[in-house]
């Protein structure tokens, strides 16, 4: 099968996939169960494991060489779409101007507070230590979650897959989150909490919501990197 | 370059040619990866957030109009949900993870979620209140209800 040693089939899968979750979704008429990139995920996955099989391969295996090479260059696209977040958050600088103290404050304290939560929740559900290791730097975009979760003993395998599963979450529940919990009526916290839970995917779902949230969830990216790099190694050499 | 971006500025309202809003990106990155590789490792700053800032503070500065970079910038945020599907897809390599101890896993990630949005929400939205609550207050009237004011002048900032 030489078609699948070449960038296209990486290509190719992800645009079908996704495609297919769109049209469910368009479909359904907008049900969070059918949201394209949610759709997309399962339906790669599963294409990938059932071909594994077919071919009697590994699945992490058949992964990394038949749609890794163009899964990457799509995944490359991600570095100039984050760059460009700039522009969101630049059209509303009279907001960060205005509220930049408790801008600030709102995500240091939240994220002091969501870690002692979540490492309530892990202990709950019977996580281990490099479980619950894997949990905490989960608010910060892979780049900076994965070393740090790697220098306080976690396995960066689970945190990455919680950034990723982070993403999936709020693209697909977003707005059922925003209405139950009444977070418009605050559209500053509302655009931090989704780019602090969702990163730059959920910084995308901000922008749709409007541009003040947009341009909070922008800042809420870089923001809660800086945090997750002080606090993090702090808080777990105190906690854990 | 410089040719088309003089053009730009003649024509305010008109977008910059693709390409050249592409080089614009494609510059940031190169630098934001340089100054992303002399950051100490112990405190990782990604090359794309490095650029966010760069971008940011090149439009503040003025030294880019919003023109040269605000349509290309458009396109890839509305094509995010698709750009982050290989991320999805790359779960797939770590099944076997999943079908040790998937379900705790996946359960507290999900809980954790939820629980990073609405503390930071609401915690935002508590400052705020705080905020609009004491409007007037300033560091003078602190000093005269006999308020320590460095104890509060780093809570509320210079606002």
């Amino acid at each position: 099968m030489q078609i699948l040693t070449t960038p296209f089939f990486g290509i190719f899968l992800s645009l079908i996939v996704y495609l297919a979750g769109q049209w469910l979704f368009k479909k359904s008429h907008g049900l969070f169960f059918f949201q394209p990139l949610f759709v997309a995920m399962v339906l790669g996955i599963t294409i990938l494991v059932v071909l594994a099989k077919f071919l009697g391969q590994d699945v992490a295996n058949l992964y990394n060489t038949a749609y890794r090479p163009g899964g990457d260059i799509i995944f490359w696209f991600l570095n100039p779409a984050t760059i460009a977040f700039a522009v969101p958050l630049y059209k509303r600088n009279d907001v960060v101007k205005k509220y930049w103290a408790e801008i600030l404050s709102g995500l240091l304290f939240g994220t002091v507070i969501s870690l002692f939560a979540i490492v309530g929740v892990s202990k709950l559900l019977g996580l281990n230590r490099i479980g619950i290791a894997s949990m905490l730097p989960q608010a910060a975009t892979t780049a900076i979650a994965l070393p740090i979760s790697k220098a306080i003993g976690g396995n960066s395998a689970i945190t990455a897959m919680a950034c990723i599963l982070n993403a999936v979450i709020i693209y697909a529940l977003g707005s059922w989150l925003v209405r139950r919990f009444h977070l418009d009526s605050d559209p500053i916290g509302e655009g931090l909490g989704l780019g602090t839970a969702g990163h730059t995917v959920g910084s995308a779902f901000a922008l749709k919501l409007g541009s003040v949230q947009g341009s909070m969830a922008a800042i809420a990216v870089v923001i809660i990197g800086a945090v997750v790099d002080l606090v993090v190694p702090l808080f777990s050499h105190l906690v854990l | 370059m410089s040719q088309q971006n003089k053009n730009a500025t003649t024509k305010k309202t008109k977008p910059a040619p693709f390409l050249v809003q592409m080089g614009i990106y494609a510059s940031i990155l190169f630098v934001s990866n340089i100054i992303s590789s002399l950051v100490p490792a112990s405190f990782p700053v990604p090359a794309p957030v490095i650029g966010m800032l760069l971008l940011y503070s090149l439009l503040s500065l003025h030294i880019l109009k919003i023109e040269w970079v605000d349509s290309f910038g458009a396109i890839l945020i509305n094509l995010i949900g698709f750009l982050f599907v290989p991320s999805g897809i790359s779960l797939a390599a770590n099944l076997d993870i999943m079908r040790a101890e998937g379900v705790q896993i996946v359960a507290v990630i999900m809980i954790s979620t939820v629980i990073l949005l609405l503390v930071t929400a609401y915690t935002t939205r508590f400052f705020i209140w705080l905020k609009k609550k004491h409007p007037a207050r300033s560091k003078k009237t602190k000093v005269s209800k006999g308020v320590p004011v460095r104890a509060l002048s780093h809570v509320k900032g210079e606002n």
